[in-house]
């Protein structure tokens, strides 16, 4: 989060000022909680304001104190009451201090406010702490969202490449060539796929070993009895697009050194198999 | 400086919600004018103003339970009890009414080229006068008559994102004038 960014975007005095809509407000609530500098930030302006506010007042007609006074006159509580009552229990010896005699029903009702108040701060306390604990179960929902979202996602471009694949290999102008493991590697498999439009050369490595580091599989067109290099294998999911060979008899997969060889290591034959 | 008596926020806040007179007393000496300026920029009528202070001050008193300091400073709720109820105030059916009446007597002054005090010269008004036009009828939309972003583009028929855009970039300009 780019706190200054925020500070700088002019939403503070939106806020202060009472334009900001709801959710904007909630937004800067919350984040006033987490950045003590946009926190600073709100108050600074609060600040800015109520003193330019209180340096260029006029003031309002004399009247109107009393005026607004004398609505509210029954609505005031005095607080000499309080006041009165400890200072005299101050003044006089302990020994004498009275009872101060409550009837029975403000006694009741101070017993009652009493217990309420602890229930009410032991229900704070636990509201809070649900409070708390949702706020994490959510973020961890939230979480969790993200992730199969984004699984989600792959699987879809996976799907999607499989399909694309399949297409291609029901396309009535693709020759399949198949490629059995050479002698010594029979377990080996792998299959081309020919457009006999575009000359375009697929591979499908069906079975192959997993390379050693610093190896690739590299496939070889047999064109005129002479080998021509015909792409290595990346990994790719389904069908990997290899070079465009317009005629051969043969083709084969020889294991090389990464980046492909000039002409292939024969030792290291691992299929082939005849066009037709 | 002379001697009165002083309050912490804090204080001032819990004496209030004791409902304390002299509490409210000091509230009110120490804020009345700066409310009565911002609601004076926003009815222009000063008979209207002071009724609207009245009523603001009532409700700040009966409703201080429901401010709360964690979300900004007691003035500013104040502040924004004042806008409201200004607002409240221009939208009268009441109010209305004699409002046109003043226009038409406030355009005779100015064809006898009178200088009348009027509520663009005070508080935050006159420093929006600051700011460059296109930004000032945002503010002057917005604030001082209360309408939405929303029915702002609808009116001047501009975008909603321009709208946003030049009213915090105008908010922003405002607070450096307030800081001036």
């Amino acid at each position: 989060m780019n706190t200054q960014e925020y500070i700088q975007s002019g939403i503070i005095e939106s806020y202060v000022l009472g334009m900001a809509s709801s959710a904007e407000a909630a937004e800067l609530e919350q984040l006033c909680l987490q950045y003590p500098e946009i926190k600073q930030a709100l108050t600074n302006f609060e600040l800015a304001l109520e003193a330019n506010a209180l340096t260029n007042a006029v003031a309002p007609p004399p009247k109107l104190k009393n005026q607004i006074f004398t609505a509210l006159q029954s609505e005031f509580i005095a607080e000499e009451n309080s006041t009165v009552q400890n200072k005299e229990a101050f003044s006089t010896p302990l020994q004498e201090v009275p009872v101060i005699k409550m009837n029975q029903p403000s006694r009741f009702l101070a017993a009652a406010s009493i217990v309420l108040l602890v229930i009410s701060g032991g229900m704070n306390i636990y509201f809070y702490s649900k409070f708390k604990e949702t706020t994490q179960q959510y973020q961890a929902l939230v979480l969790e969202k993200n992730t199969l979202q984004a699984n989600n996602q792959i699987m879809q471009t996976k799907s999607l490449d499989m399909y694309n694949s399949m297409q291609m290999m029901t396309d009535p102008n693709m020759q399949k060539v198949s490629m059995p493991g050479i002698p010594g590697k029979e377990s080996n498999y792998a299959t081309v796929f020919w457009d006999m439009k575009s000359k375009d050369v697929y591979i499908l490595p069906n079975k192959l070993p997993q390379p050693a580091s610093g190896k690739q599989y590299q496939l070889w067109a047999i064109v005129d009895g002479k080998p021509v290099d015909a792409g290595v294998l990346s990994d790719c999911a389904g069908l990997c697009k290899m070079k465009n060979i317009p005629a051969a008899s043969m083709f084969a997969i020889t294991l090389e050194k990464s980046g492909g060889s000039e002409t292939p290591t024969l030792s290291e034959m691992y299929v082939a198999g005849k066009v037709g | 400086m002379e001697q009165v008596l002083q309050y912490s926020e804090s204080e001032l806040v819990l004496l209030l919600s004791q409902r304390n007179e002299t509490a409210f007393s000091y509230l009110y000496d120490h804020y009345s004018g700066a409310l009565y300026t911002s609601i004076l920029t926003i009815v222009g009528d000063q008979e209207a103003a002071a009724d609207t202070l009245q009523e603001v001050f009532i409700k700040i008193f009966r409703q201080i339970d429901s401010y709360d300091s964690s979300k900004g400073r007691l003035y500013t709720w104040m502040l924004n009890i004042a806008r409201n109820a200004a607002i409240d105030t221009t939208r009268s059916k009441g109010f209305q009414k004699t409002k046109q009446n003043q226009e038409l007597s406030e355009n005779v002054y100015d064809l006898a080229g009178s200088s009348e005090i009027k509520s663009d010269d005070i508080g935050l008004r006159k420093l929006v006068h600051g700011l460059r036009p296109e930004w000032r009828v945002l503010v002057e939309l917005s604030y001082f008559e209360g309408y939405t972003q929303d029915e702002i583009a609808k009116m001047l028929d501009i975008p909603l994102g321009t709208v946003k855009t030049r009213l915090r970039a105008a908010l922003k300009e405002l607070h450096k004038l307030i800081k001036e």
